[in-house]
């Protein structure tokens, strides 16, 4: 496998997105052809509330240079609570990333709506540029 | 683990070839472990790809496979189907998007969507190698629609969906039924009034007994999902009695000393606080608009049938799935936007059917005979400036039906119409042609040139630098001037944001996909019709009524929804009861139970959605959500980090 | 055919019961067989052509969304194919159609002979590769060509082989090669009367063949091309690989599109907009400017109907990728030497008659009613509205309601629609037909 790759030099993105919400926003973002960065990964989820810290520690571990929450924010269809506890889950993240000498800038999240295809792609190129900064 | 798992690359035609090396992918993608079989195909989608799939699973025994091709959105199903139908459990099938993630995204960037689409793929393999075998969930459904919106739209669908079997609870928020077509005379093509129509669906409603009607109805909150929803509902009274002698009621009418603007009439006259819109208007009884009734009693001296004492009611409907039709409001000029409201002599196109309807002999507005109409199009659609960037669809045709009907029943009438291109599309090309036959003048103004409405001493013209006769500027002075207004959600999003519904670019609803899916929403359970979705005309919003109701009824018809099993799952050895699970679940799906001697916590399965709340909030990771497990996700995280 | 349907045509033979008559296998006639089939009714789905798919299965990617067509209609047409409660006769036409005083209907299916048994046909292409015929591809628009025994194109559904049988030589090559046993010659016109409850007309439209307009030169001047042909080159499965001039294979750098051929013409007839030809005109130019990053495109047009669900954005769009639109009528068109060619169009915006060179010029033809469905019944007649278009006798509220109660109709059978629109029209027919059988047949 490594042959293949060649070391890239952009930093390296996992985005939790959500398969009813802002899955479909990244979907869009494709659709209509609008350009990020090739080293942003996603793995979809029901919902963003669900994300394990472990997940995001292991990320990191592994090689990624940062993690994006693409919550469901208001719009999640499992409830309210939704933005209560993905922010939860943040926020211990970032607490144990402290612990183990990492910069919480690293994990970001921000809510992407079902059509936010361009606030998608902005945040993308927005956090690819800090992240290659802090390297 | 599974250990010989089939991997198909689609090129989805050239979609994906076109950007993604398919060849190099498939080459890495069949010396990942467990792989015993890589493909390239050109639609993996095609049935003839389809019928090799059930062939390779079933000639090579393969016990998993992955897809790579669109998003999951569009084809998990398909690719379940072949799973299934070559005897593979359908949770053994992993679907990688290379395209709208993949070859779309990043088709300025060819060689690294390639090394994304390979790690994604391993990344799938990763996952399926570790997917379990899964039964569906059947949960039983409620063959019961809520329908809201009791306008043309919310009534047909009403209709048809107690035609062919299903139960409907049928709310709307005004007092009467018909939304805005009861608002409208003359229609194209038919040449009925919107009365009739109206009068038409009501009558409809009423033969069956499996719709139940409520008036004055408000939506207030929202619970459970598909097959078993649950909405709240409060019921305005309309202070009249249900039996009632109607002589009385218009007495009460008389007597009645509030007069506030005529909302029906889009303003241009009063009605009083007990009205009707209309005659023949359902339910053929008036009602008394709370908000603007002072209860002074005097009506109650008139007609024993009016009961002021009646109270607001908080009501729980449950059903199988929710239909909206809650229409459009007409868009509302800013003060001053061609004169609107700072001109006398300006209204809407709404407006003006409405002064049609009223005006029987001559036109006459403000006092004034009409003999020269212009008609500004586009106002509030395909805005340069303002949000409106979409084409409102029905104002052309709407605008020149009203001129030839204003021509034939006035006779003296001469029409400018002040256009962008007229889209009388399809068959409705035949008034645009007879509207220019009767003698009708087009002019049109620019894209980037607006035309302008000012007042010059007591006459109003409207300046336009008219494109049909090479940009010469044309005054044109009207005794009245038409915004052709077009449609805009309605300003009152309550509904939508109560069920949170999608919207799109244009802010009404959205559907899942116009062509695949064109009545869905992302929510289950939860479909659109009518103008709630964009700028449709009266057959338009029929057909996708007609078509929501029977998406709706194949649903709920078989009693039972199949759900997805993937649901949270507790280790037993593992949880040490805390209730932090049960305070994050939603649905109150934790329950607490003794197990080997301690207290735990288990899931209720027919209550867990699978959303995962609970999972992150365990202190000692004893949750899982299958299909999300620790193990799918953190190999996948290796395999795209390689 | 699949096997599922197998013990239903026998069935059928003995002029067993479906629900449903459905008579076109499009878009429309496949969307309004799937929702029927998932209430539970029985389905017998009759399609002239070879394939399933109707005209959207041939198309490139599709406005406003520019999803490809064949990812859209692939799937319906498998979930069609597959479908337990629906029996597909393809390559078959209905005649005869008789009400009944039930309510119901008797109709004759002629199937014409394909010489290949379809279930033994695996679509190998063996006899294809040996077969000596060569013609023009019906498929392909005549853009290139075909043998005489034939998988129709890539993606056909069923996917195997037919024989056109008068083109075919009688060689006998195929029948020698064939690994399946396949082919037989002694195959004949079968005819099978069905007996129905209800009748659904999918009918779908023609295309306006523009030879007429002899002012426009197709047909004479190999370099002007209908827009169907322009789609057959944009299309994943195309025959060249790419954007070709028919008269040299030049790569073209200056497309014309002349919009409204054969529509809102009385000269030819027909005086209605086509609904579509705007909106596909616009998206053949971005897939062009895609394609050929260096071509300029310019739109000759009357109006731009860009009415529907998100049409104006994709107008706009085309604007901003620089699609040129030139708002006039092409009265006529030469042809030089080199095969360019010159337009003579009315400049609306300028007030004058001009000329204008381009390399290539595609003939955005319009939408005719299918005449077919005038001669389908026996004692009843359907009545059409004045373009031969199934008429729709209560367009407000029942908007797929005939003439002849039972009978509803789809998608472009009742005139010009886009594919949203065709879906939702026989989303509406699914619905006022199954309610029709619930108050005839089950009450």
């Amino acid at each position: 496998m490594m042959d293949t790759v060649k070391e890239n030099s952009q930093p390296k993105i996992l985005v939790f997105s959500t398969e009813k919400i802002s899955d479909p926003a990244i979907d869009l973002a494709g659709l209509l052809k609008m350009h990020y960065p090739p080293t942003v990964f996603t793995i979809s989820l029901p919902c963003s509330s669900a994300i394990k810290s472990r997940w995001i520690l292991h990320a990191f571990d592994k090689g990624f240079d940062g993690v994006f929450i693409a919550a469901d924010g208001t719009d999640c269809t499992y409830g309210e609570s939704c933005i209560e506890l993905t922010s939860q889950v943040v926020s211990r993240t970032q607490d144990m990333m402290r612990e183990k000498g990492l910069d919480p800038a690293r994990l970001k999240m921000a809510a992407i709506c079902s059509v936010c295809a361009e606030p998608f792609v902005n945040h993308m190129i927005n956090f690819t540029e800090a992240l290659s900064k802090s390297d | 683990m599974r250990n010989k798992i089939g991997v198909y690359i689609c090129q989805c035609g050239s979609n994906i070839s076109d950007y993604v090396d398919v060849e190099k992918v498939k080459e890495i993608a069949s010396q990942q472990e467990g792989v015993s079989l890589a493909k390239i195909t050109m639609f993996a989608c095609a049935d003839s790809a389809q019928k090799e799939m059930v062939e390779d699973i079933q000639q090579n025994n393969l016990d998993a496979i992955v897809v790579a091709s669109c998003s999951p959105q569009l084809h998990v199903p398909t690719f379940r189907g072949v799973a299934q139908r070559a005897g593979l459990n359908p949770y053994n099938y992993v679907q990688v998007n290379i395209r709208e993630q993949g070859s779309w995204a990043h088709s300025d960037n060819p060689k690294q969507a390639t090394e994304k689409a390979v790690r994604s793929v391993n990344a799938g393999i990763a996952r399926v190698s570790h997917s379990e075998a899964l039964v569906t969930i059947k949960i039983s459904a409620l063959n019961t629609v809520t329908v809201i919106g009791a306008g043309i739209s919310g009534m047909r669908s009403a209709v048809e969906l107690a035609d062919m079997g299903t139960f409907v609870h049928l709310i709307e928020r005004e007092h009467f039924v018909g939304g805005r077509v009861s608002q409208w005379g003359d229609l194209f093509t038919t040449h009925e009034s919107g009365e009739e129509v109206v009068t038409r669906l009501f009558e409809e409603v009423l033969k069956h007994d499996k719709i139940k009607l409520y008036t004055g109805a408000e939506l207030l909150s929202y619970s459970g999902s598909v097959g078993d929803m649950k909405l709240q509902v409060k019921l305005t009274p309309r202070y009249v009695k249900e039996v009632c002698n109607i002589e009385n009621l218009d007495k009460a009418i008389e007597v009645c000393p509030v007069e506030v603007p005529d909302e029906f009439d889009f303003f241009l006259t009063k009605r009083k606080a007990i009205y009707k819109n209309f005659e023949s208007e359902f339910p053929k009884m008036p009602a008394i608009d709370k908000a603007n009734c002072t209860f002074c009693g005097e009506c109650q001296k008139v007609c024993p049938d009016i009961d002021l004492k009646q109270k607001e009611q908080i009501i729980d409907i449950q059903s199988g799935a929710i239909l909206l039709c809650s229409g459009f409001d007409p868009y509302e000029p800013k003060d001053g936007e061609y004169g609107y409201k700072t001109i006398d002599n300006v209204v809407t196109l709404q407006q003006f059917k409405r002064l049609v309807e009223l005006n029987d002999d001559k036109l006459i507005y403000n006092g004034k005979p009409i003999k020269n109409v212009a008609y500004i199009y586009c106002v509030g659609s395909r805005q340069i400036n303002g949000d409106n960037k979409y084409c409102s669809r029905y104002c052309c045709t709407s605008a020149i039906h009203t001129a030839i009907n204003i021509k034939e029943k006035y006779g003296d009438i001469q029409n400018y119409h002040v256009n962008r291109g007229i889209r009388t599309y399809g068959k409705q090309e035949l008034l645009y042609e007879q509207s220019s036959i009767q003698g009708d003048i087009y002019l049109q103004f620019y894209e980037d040139s607006d035309a302008v409405v000012e007042k010059e001493g007591d006459k109003t013209v409207i300046r336009v630098e008219d494109f049909l006769t090479a940009g010469k500027e044309i005054d044109i002075y009207p005794d009245l001037v038409v915004l052709v207004t077009g449609m805009e959600r309605r300003k009152d999003t309550s509904i939508g944001d109560i069920l949170k519904v999608p919207v799109g670019r244009d802010r009404f609803y959205n559907e899942i996909h116009p062509k695949l899916r064109p009545v869905e929403t992302v929510i289950d359970g939860i479909f659109i019709a009518g103008a709630c979705q964009g700028p449709k005309n009266i057959t338009e919003a029929m057909k996708s009524s007609l078509s929501a109701a029977a998406k709706a009824n194949s649903l709920l018809t078989k009693g039972e929804i199949e759900l997805e099993p993937t649901l949270a799952t507790i280790n037993p050895n593992a949880c040490e009861w805390c209730d932090k699970c049960l305070a994050a679940c939603p649905y109150n799906a934790i329950e607490k139970i003794e197990h080997s001697g301690k207290y735990i916590a288990v899931v209720v399965e027919a209550k867990c959605k699978g959303c995962g709340m609970c999972a992150p909030v365990c202190p000692v990771d004893a949750i899982e959500i299958i299909g999300f497990t620790n193990v799918e996700i953190e190999t996948m995280i290796e395999a795209m980090a390689e | 055919m699949m096997i599922e349907n197998e013990n239903l045509t026998d069935s059928a033979e003995n002029g067993a019961n479906y629900d449903v008559l459905v008579i076109g296998g499009g878009i429309a006639g496949e969307e309004a067989s799937l929702n029927l089939a998932n209430m539970g009714y029985q389905v017998l789905l009759v399609e002239k052509d070879l394939s399933l798919g109707g005209k959207m299965i041939h198309l490139s990617k599709v406005f406003p969304t520019l999803d490809c067509a064949a990812c859209i209609t692939t799937p319906k047409v498998s979930e069609t194919m597959r479908h337990p409660n629906i029996k597909i006769l393809t390559n078959s036409v209905v005649e005869d159609i008789e009400k009944n005083g039930n309510g119901s209907f008797t109709a004759k299916v002629v199937k014409k002979p394909r010489y290949v048994i379809e279930e033994n046909c695996t679509g190998c292409q063996e006899c294809e590769d040996k077969c000596p015929v060569v013609v023009e591809d019906q498929y392909q628009y005549g853009l290139v060509g075909r043998k005489a025994v034939y998988v129709p194109f890539s993606i056909a559904s069923p996917r195997i082989v037919a024989i056109d049988i008068e083109n075919c030589i009688l060689c006998g090559l195929c029948e020698k090669v064939c690994p399946a046993d396949a082919i037989d010659f002694t195959q004949e016109i079968e005819e099978i009367p069905v007996k129905v409850n209800s009748v659904i007309l999918a009918t779908g439209f023609n295309l306006f063949e523009p030879e007429v307009i002899t002012r426009y030169g197709y047909g004479k001047f190999k370099n002007v091309v209908t827009s169907m042909q322009m789609e057959r080159q944009l299309v994943p499965t195309r025959p060249y690989n790419g954007v070709l001039r028919p008269k040299d294979g030049k790569m073209p750098d200056n497309i014309a599109y002349v919009l409204c051929t054969g529509s809102r013409d009385h000269t030819v007839g027909n005086p209605i907009c086509s609904q579509v030809c705007c909106m596909y005109s616009i998206k053949q130019a971005q897939l062009l400017l895609g394609a050929l990053p260096m071509a300029d495109v310019t739109i000759y047009y009357l109006h731009i109907r860009a009415f529907g669900k998100g049409f104006c954005e994709f107008y706009q769009q085309g604007i901003g990728m620089g699609v040129e639109f030139v708002k006039g009528k092409v009265g006529r068109i030469h042809e030089k030497e080199d095969g360019n060619l010159i337009l003579r169009y009315e400049d609306i915006e300028e007030g004058v008659v001009k000329e204008a060179e381009h390399d290539l010029v595609v003939l955005s033809v319009g939408l005719l009613a299918n005449p077919e469905t005038k001669g389908m019944f026996s004692n009843d007649s359907l009545a059409l509205d004045a373009f031969d278009y199934v008429k729709q006798v209560d367009e407000l509220i029942n908007p797929a309601k005939t003439s002849i109660d039972g009978v509803f109709v789809a998608g472009a059978a009742s005139g010009p629609m886009d594919i949203p629109d065709s879906i939702l029209s026989a989303g509406a027919a699914s619905s006022e037909t199954a309610s029709y059988i619930r108050r005839y047949h089950e009450k």
